[in-house]
């Protein structure tokens, strides 16, 4: 390794620039938080590594989120890029799934492509399913092709042929005629991604990495650049949506598989306390201000998805690679309560930063989950951000009796308190989309509570949930970027590989694993870092003759060892029944693709202790007393100073944890305790 | 006193706000979570990527609570199905464990194909509703491909009978099931996925019981409804008192070809109340283009719905509280027995459309011009000579244009009106299923109707087969093309085309084919209308003209032609002296529609 002896993590959010600081040799974790710079994001990086009293030059990893990717999908700022794609196909990806989710709305909507209609080309060429050449690729076509899109000033171009999972010459051929005429153009092709079909959601992928790539790519060399000027000489490693990790310069060229880094990392720190804690399963439940958001480790092991939609549920565009298995809904601290011809509703809108919440007193003027919290008592006008933002607790009150409460016949308080309910069934639905949807029963789960919002309402969602065990991390404000400390080098394949399982030939399938394992172990060979070991882990889409939608076996290596088709069947029945609750054993099944994830184990910085006192919370940590509304009244509840907690503390509910950026709420019945590394363990009192 | 004894007896009765919108999420992702399980454990296609089906939550009385939609269309069909097995049975001999099943086409109002379960949901021995899913089965026996002229060709009848009996499953009614099905083990998986939806919603919706008490979660719902009747009539009040009276029609029944199949509709609107009278629609015809009256109801209802309050959820019955339908026995949507109605699903998405038609006059933000109006499907069937197993493939829906409305373009490549979440299936997939290679999947340029807002662009795509098999399809609305309103153009209409021998052949007189053969290197083309246009097409700004040529969404000469348009071809710069010019001589001319 370079030398230095400090892992940085950065994680640029929309608002804050988060940095985490590990430093191997004194085992010290320190934090840094900036406001971010959206202009020249980099700067709020290095503002960051100043506050947490660090420096470049003595870093030897830099580990890096961010949310540049997606806000630039999001926001439409992307390059002028061109698609190239097989002749008959132009408008595939216009077209899309044709659904109209909105069933009965006239004035429904349709995404919109990245590329528009008069940048997409059509190239002869067709390769079958089978992976024989039905018209054959034209090299002089593809060079022709790339003149105009220089003509046309494209920055960048994505490569979209059909089947090509099943034969991705004609994909490489067209790609390396493009780079090597125009070696300025962004090129990116659909195999490079996913070789797996449906090429709708491939067209989308590559056409998005395309889109994003010279921004990224820049953004990329840019923070290197100014890194290394500043002395950095170790190595700059990126979070993928999975949570892994890859090389700068491999995040270069394969920018969407960044797309959801900072919500990643966050699971992933939720696996690494899962691991230190020995839990087996958890939910990572992280709120904000306008979303929340659920992760699963399960056995262990942070669970992934091969495709996400981005972008809204209508209009998305999907991406099909791998990312963690995050359920998100609309409901954060800034989500807008409102009366709709007498119902009572809560979001999607969300007031956002700006104006905010009523009580932010920044102008907003309507009553979010913030003004309901503070009201309730919940939230301290004089303690929010450690007392550096004083909370209006006046207009909290107005907007919520004026909004809600006049109009239902409810007072302030009453709105408050119908609010929260409300609110947490509906966070409630985000941890039921990654538990029971998936088969898993919620109260097998502890659940981890971050982001600025989540302890707030962690105790209330796990008991409407039934789950008993909550625990909250220490720094939750910044636990994606400590998160980022705790990843692993990785790299997903897939491979389209349709076959029965009864005769699948063991000896192909081997090949083809072992093709893609060859990738992974080329690219973590030709990353700056080394890592502890390799680990391979092998998986299987399949389902029963005649389904359409496929599952995700995780399959162990002694089955293709042992070339074992019961034992693979079994596995899928067992995943099938866990999934959908019924299996049928004596259906035969069939493979659709072959999945193998290779990962760089990279070792970790050890979880820090913290002091141990006794079972009584130490005096310096008392806060005071102040009334909070639960039960029908207000109630004059214990508040705690989370800085000044030791191992081994014990607090009963009702009780208020307060630290720099986020409140827990402990309510009559729970109790808390206080582990040797810091976290605030709670027993949920009536969990079901 | 009294009067405080009152008052505090009306707020116990009273549902609570904030319960009353819990369980308004509650109910919703219950049945979302229904069409999830059926979904992801569904055999076949049509269920999966086409959503064919319906699951939904429904009070003691049949009366509907939220609807998990799958299949627009079939707003009415779950509800009438379950009144009807109430009804059949009587409430005392209803009992937990209890599935019944039926796919009576004339109580549906559907298919044979459309399997309706319904399992009761009993909390401590009384009964607080149902949970009902209907799954579209790929087979249902009977004649396969062509025309059916009755009933009895079109496959297995169950009429209304118990699936299970207090948790006993009937396999007596198991066995001839299976005896009449051409694929019984995907017959048989999709009962599977249906039983585990219908548990899924038994489950959820006790859960929601037991949190917030029998009582008050019946007073939610009760709220909920009369929320939904309430903003419907708040929305019908704002249209203008009055009879409005529209016409459109049908190619033909696939039987009498070239015969006209004449649909007239009246709305009136009195107050808050709406009635939709299909009492002049065709009266039932030949051919299986005919469906249930319940179909007729569900016309009025989804005309009605996205008019009122599209976007009011859950979907329940409070919704249609205002809405009256006039649906005499015996019209198109209003069949009976033993009428065909293999086709159910083209016609009733024209009605819906003269319904908007009839309305555009008064309400014109409100509405949209004329849709493509049909799935756009084909199925092939054949003998794979790998496997020398027999082959069934669907293609479709394709996907076409939608209309344009006052304060925007049409939508392009998009499923009609019969269909809501339903996908199409990736052409990947197709051609490791099925020995054939689609040759297009693309938008059809100048295809929507021209207007100051254009129509949506159809869709077509071509298939070649890889070896002998036959192809069916039955597309209609070949000649009443998709219409433009307030001066908007028409869009062009549905056609099909067949290759043969490297010939296309494309002067049918419909876009009806029945079994057709298709040798390897052969190809069928289905493409798909687009959608009217709204507003004279010599209002749309020039700039936005350009663009669309720009685009290739729609042509040069269209750009001249429709709407006046000068451009130059290489840059796509409007000439704007050329373009006041024509645009101003063409305003002296009648209304030019598109040819």
């Amino acid at each position: 390794m370079a030398p230095g002896q400090l892992r940085l993590a950065a994680d640029i959010g929309g608002t804050f620039t988060d940095i985490a600081v590990f430093d191997d040799k004194t085992g010290a974790l320190t934090f840094g938080k900036a406001l971010s710079t959206p202009s020249h994001l980099v700067e709020g990086i290095s503002a960051g590594v100043a506050k947490a009293g660090s420096d470049y030059r003595a870093a030897a990893l830099f580990l890096h989120g961010s949310t540049v990717a997606i806000n630039t999908m999001l926001e439409r700022t992307g390059a002028k890029a061109a698609l190239l794609i097989t002749e008959g196909f132009r408008d595939i990806y216009e077209i899309g799934r044709i659904n109209r989710p909105d069933a009965y709305n006239l004035f429904f909507q349709k995404h919109v492509p990245l590329i528009e209609r008069a940048l997409r080309f059509e190239v002869t060429e067709r390769m079958l399913a089978d992976g024989e050449i039905d018209t054959p690729l034209d090299d002089a076509e593809i060079a022709a092709l790339g003149n105009e899109l220089e003509r046309r000033g494209v920055e960048a171009a994505a490569i979209l042929f059909l089947n090509c999972y099943a034969n991705a010459d004609h994909e490489r051929r067209a790609k390396a005629i493009l780079e090597k005429n125009h070696p300025a153009l962004f090129v990116s092709a659909s195999h490079e991604l996913s070789q797996e079909y449906r090429e709708f959601e491939r067209c989308a992928t590559v056409a998005a990495n395309a889109y994003i790539g010279p921004k990224v790519r820049r953004y990329i060399g840019e923070i290197d650049a100014h890194m290394r000027a500043a002395g950095f000489a170790g190595s700059f490693l990126v979070v993928q949506s999975t949570g892994g990790l890859y090389e700068a310069d491999q995040a270069q060229s394969q920018c969407v598989r960044m797309l959801e880094s900072g919500p990643a990392a966050g699971v992933i720190g939720t696996q690494a306390l899962c691991r230190a804690l020995k839990i087996d399963n958890a939910i990572a439940f992280d709120m904000g201000g306008t979303t929340a958001k659920a992760g699963v480790i399960y056995r262990g092991e942070a669970l992934t998805t091969g495709a996400a939609l981005i972008g809204g549920y209508e209009r998305a565009l999907p991406v099909q690679i791998a990312m963690m298995d995050i359920f998100e809904v609309s409901a954060g601290g800034g989500s807008i309560a409102r009366v709709d011809d007498g119902a009572l509703r809560l979001g999607p809108q969300s007031a956002g930063a700006s104006p905010g919440p009523a009580c932010y007193g920044l102008g907003g003027t309507e009553p979010t989950v913030t003004d309901a919290n503070l009201v309730l008592g919940r939230l301290g006008a004089d303690r929010f951000l450690g007392g550096e933002m004083k909370l209006d607790a006046a207009s909290a009150e107005r907007a919520l009796k004026s909004r809600i409460g006049d109009p239902l016949g409810l007072s302030a308080v009453e709105a408050a308190d119908g609010i929260l309910r409300i609110a947490t069934t509906a966070m409630s639905y985000a941890v039921k989309g990654v538990t029971t949807e998936r088969g898993f029963d919620a109260g097998d789960f502890v659940l981890f509570a971050y982001g600025g919002a989540g302890p707030l309402h962690a105790v209330e969602v796990a008991r409407e949930i039934g789950m008993r065990k909550v625990i909250v991390p220490p720094a939750p404000g910044v636990f994606s970027a400590s998160g980022m400390l705790f990843s692993d080098l990785r790299y997903d394949f897939v491979r389209t590989w349709f076959t029965s399982l009864d005769d699948a030939p063991f000896d192909d399938m081997e090949e083809v694993y072992r093709a893609l394992e060859r990738q992974g172990r080329d690219a973590i060979a030709g990353t700056s870092v080394k890592p502890q070991r390799i680990e391979i882990k092998r998986a299987a889409d399949m389902r029963y003759v005649g389904q359409e939608h496929a599952v995700t076996v995780d399959l162990p290596m002694t089955v293709f060892a042992r070339k074992d088709r019961k034992a693979i069947k079994r596995h899928f029945d067992a995943m099938h029944a866990q999934r959908y609750g019924t299996s049928a054993p004596e259906e035969h099944a069939e493979v659709v693709s072959l999945r193998s994830t290779v990962t760089g184990l990279m070792r970790k910085p050890p979880q820090a202790k913290l002091a141990r006192g006794r079972r009584t919370p130490p005096k310096a940590a008392f806060g005071g007393k102040r009334p909070v509304y639960y039960a029908g009244r207000f109630h004059s509840t214990p508040t705690y100073r989370r800085a000044a907690l030791l191992a081994g503390n014990r607090i009963k509910g009702p009780a208020l944890i307060e630290e720099y950026a986020s409140t827990t709420v402990l309510m009559p019945g729970d109790a808390l305790d206080v582990d040797q590394f810091g976290n605030l363990v709670i027993a949920v009192a009536g969990g079901r | 006193m009294a009067r405080k004894v009152k008052m505090k007896r009306a707020r116990k009765t009273k549902a609570d706000p904030v319960v009353t919108e819990i369980v308004r999420n509650g109910v919703i992702a219950v049945t979302e979570e229904m069409k999830t399980n059926l979904m992801r454990t569904a055999y076949n296609i049509i269920i999966y990527e086409a959503l064919d089906f319906t699951t939904g939550l429904f009070t003691a009385e049949g009366e509907t609570v939220s609807i998990g939609i799958g299949l627009p269309m079939f707003i009415r069909g779950m509800a009438e199905t379950v009144k009807a097995k109430i009804k059949h049975f009587g409430r005392k001999n209803i009992k937990p464990g209890d599935i019944y099943v039926t796919n009576d086409s004339y109580l549906t109002g559907s298919h044979l194909n459309h399997v309706t379960l319904t399992l009761p949901i009993f909390h401590k021995g009384s009964l607080v509703g149902f949970s009902c899913c209907m799954a579209h089965w790929l087979d249902i026996g009977g004649t396969l491909g062509g025309m059916t002229t009755d009933i009895f060709s079109e496959g297995l009848q169950i009429p209304i009978l118990k699936l299970h009996d207090r948790g006993k499953a009937n396999e007596t009614l198991i066995d001839v099931i299976k005896q009449n099905m051409r694929l019984p083990s995907r017959a048989m998986g999709d009962l599977r996925a249906q039983i585990t939806a219908v548990k899924t919603g038994e489950r959820r919706f006790l859960e929601l019981v037991d949190r917030y008490g029998r009582d008050q979660v019946l007073r939610a719902i009760k709220a909920i409804m009369d929320h939904s009747e309430a903003m419907a009539r708040a929305r019908t009040r704002s249209i203008p008192d009055g009879v409005y009276q529209a016409e459109s029609y049908m190619d033909d029944d696939g039987i009498e070809i070239g015969k006209k199949v004449p649909i007239k509709v009246r709305v009136i609107v009195k107050g808050d109340e709406m009635t939709v009278d299909l009492s002049e629609v065709s009266r039932q015809v030949r051919g299986f283009y005919n469906s249930g009256v319940t179909t007729g109801y569900a016309c009025s209802q989804v005309a009605y719905k996205c008019l009122t309050s599209p976007t009011d959820y859950p979907i329940n019955d409070g919704s249609f509280r205002s809405l009256k339908a006039i649906v005499p026995p015996g019209r198109i949507i209003s069949a009976v027995r033993p009428a065909p109605m293999r086709w159910w699903m083209t016609y009733p998405m024209t009605i819906v459309d003269t319904v908007f038609k009839a309305l555009a006059p008064v309400i014109p933000d409100r509405v949209i011009a004329g849709h493509h109006a049909d799935l756009l499907i084909a199925a092939l069937h054949g003998i794979n000579p790998k496997t020398s197993e027999f082959f069934l493939a669907n293609f479709g829906p394709l996907g076409g244009g939608w209309g344009a409305k006052r304060s925007e373009d049409g939508v392009s490549a998009t499923v009609c009106i019969n269909d809501g979440d339903t996908h199409n299936g990736p052409s990947e997939q197709s051609e490791v299923k099925f020995p054939i290679v689609v040759e297009r999947y693309a938008l059809v340029p100048d295809s929507g109707g021209a207007g100051r807002h254009r129509g949506g662009l159809g869709v077509e795509r071509v298939v070649r087969a890889r070896v002998p098999m036959t192809f069916n399809t039955q597309v209609e609305r070949a000649h009443c093309r998709p219409w433009g309103l307030n001066g908007g153009g028409d869009a062009s209409g549905n056609e099909v085309a067949l290759r043969i021998d490297g010939r296309w052949k494309t002067d049918f007189p419909n876009a009806k084919v029945l079994v057709a053969m298709l040798k390897p290197g052969d190809a069928f083309r289905l493409r798909s209308g687009g959608g009217g246009g709204y507003g004279l097409p010599l209002d749309r700004p020039a700039t936005d003209v350009a663009a669309d040529v720009e685009q290739g969404y729609i042509s040069l000469a269209a750009a001249k032609e429709l709407y006046g348009v000068v451009l130059d071809p290489q840059t796509f710069a409007v000439d704007v002296a050329a373009t006041e010019r024509l645009r101003a001589s063409l305003r002296g001319s009648p209304l030019r529609r598109q040819a």
